[in-house]
């Protein structure tokens, strides 16, 4: 398979139809991402589709330095902080669980998981949007830290702190959610 | 190695990243420290509790079609750029992107020649060309309005939903486009601005029975307001069963209720089965 990075490195040099497999791949992913910040899924798909259109439009700028995924989510970044300054009064979160337990689980221990999954999501949600950024980044879309670094455009060093004390916030939500405070 | 340096590692150690080494050295502080040990268990809690929120939601079919409608107005864009000559100054963020401009030039330079070709040509030989320009206007009015259509801004989606009902012959892309803003754009004029540039296709029996589904699952009372309208105006007996639930739905906007029991009446569809 020709790498993202390569395939990259062709559109920016005038062949601008190859952007389609970068889209194939990565639009999931990218889909994803946004719903966990918005929650909100056709303010989430045109956000997509913005990231792709300034992609053709710096396709310039792009350096091979970086993997495509780091420009990519750096991209999306910023063009959520726009919706974000646009629309700031109109974030909304998903209600919805995805089911969790497995089917054959007992009755009884599967109300107790959806009742933890939603006290997590509750958690999550409550959490300051830059901080629930690098969890989403680093659990949800798998991004190494190299890659968070360079689309939050700080170091490596500074990715690692920032997501041991957002996940370890998030524990401390959710467990003060469930009645027993960690720290 | 302190505690604080173990700690900053641990979601890389739950996460199955930390090379051999760095996992070694962690394993070796955590027998001999109960406290790292606690905040192991406890993020690990919350990191595993994590996997169930994770999404599986699946891209909308539409989403890859738009993305096709930009990529090909870009390309057009380029090759007039190429054709115009060298590249201007780069613009600012916020301004319109330059192939818009490109186009509307393209547009621009299509529009004189044409009339430059009505006035100076012979009739008899004129014709075709002209008849051929005008496809090609048709064409870039085509690629405008789905351009706009899929811009961040409802103010140019609605200037976008304006190119479409400027377009002298129907065409199915822009058709889709416009169906699928009555249906999911986020903004309610664009919504009602789609509703009325379908107007000209409203006789297809595939918009129509987009537009019955439209209006079931609408959530704005204007837009239902104005789907109604269009039913009657197309005479459109085949949304009576919508119609008929929207009329007895008690949650439904009491204006909403009214018109769709006025159309049921306009349309003779009072008696039918359900």
């Amino acid at each position: 398979m020709v790498e993202d990075e390569q395939i990259m490195r062709q559109v920016r040099d005038g062949e601008v139809g190859r952007l389609e497999v970068l889209f194939d791949r990565h639009h999931r992913a990218l889909l994803h991402y946004f719903l966990h910040l918005t929650g909100n899924r056709a303010a989430s798909e045109d956000l997509v589709q913005e990231v792709f259109f300034r992609v053709l439009k710096y396709r310039r700028s792009y350096q091979a330095e970086n993997t495509f995924r780091a420009w990519l989510y750096q991209i999306g970044r910023n063009a959520y902080l726009d919706h974000l300054g646009r629309r700031k009064n109109e974030v909304a979160w998903p209600a919805e669980a995805p089911e969790s337990a497995s089917p054959d689980a007992a009755p009884d221990r599967l109300m107790e998981e959806k009742q933890e999954t939603a006290l997590l999501r509750q958690a999550l949600a409550e959490m300051p949007p830059e901080k629930r950024e690098v969890l989403v980044m680093s659990r949800f879309l798998d991004l190494k830290y190299e890659e968070i670094a360079a689309a939050l455009q700080c170091e490596v060093g500074t990715v690692k702190v920032r997501v041991y004390r957002a996940l370890h916030e998030l524990g401390d939500r959710f467990f003060a959610l469930r009645g027993e405070p960690l720290s | 190695m302190n505690c604080e340096n173990i700690r900053e590692q641990l979601p890389e150690c739950l996460a199955g990243r930390l090379s051999e080494g760095a996992r070694e050295r962690l394993i070796e502080h955590l027998e001999g420290c109960s406290a790292c040990r606690a905040e192991l268990a406890h993020l690990g809690i919350v990191w595993r509790g994590l996997e169930a929120l994770k999404l599986e939601a699946e891209p909308g079919a539409a989403m890859k079609g738009r993305f096709q409608s930009t990529l090909a107005a870009f390309e057009t864009g380029l090759e007039q750029g190429r054709l115009e000559g060298p590249p201007q100054p780069a613009r600012s963020l916020h301004a319109p992107p330059r192939w818009v401009w490109q186009l509307a030039a393209g547009l621009a330079a299509l529009a004189i020649g044409m009339i430059a070709g009505r006035a100076l040509a012979p009739r008899p030989q004129a014709a075709p060309e002209i008849a051929q320009l005008q496809g090609q206007v048709e064409s870039l009015h085509e690629l405008v309005a789905l351009s706009l259509m899929q811009q961040q801004s409802p103010a140019s989606r609605i200037q976008g939903v304006s190119y479409a009902d400027r377009m002298t012959q129907p065409d199915p892309q822009v058709e889709q486009a416009l169906l699928y803003a009555v249906s999911h754009d986020s903004n309610v004029n664009v919504r009602l601005s789609a509703v009325d540039a379908l107007d000209r296709y409203a006789g297809d029996p595939n918009v129509r029975r987009a537009l019955a589904a439209a209006l079931a699952v609408q959530d704005s009372p204007l837009t239902q307001v104005a789907l109604i309208d269009l039913a009657v105006k197309s005479k459109d007996r085949d949304c009576a069963p919508a119609l008929r639930r929207l009329a007895s739905r008690p949650e439904a906007d009491e204006a909403v209720r009214q018109r769709a029991q006025w159309a049921i009446g306009q349309l003779g569809i009072e008696g039918e089965s359900r």
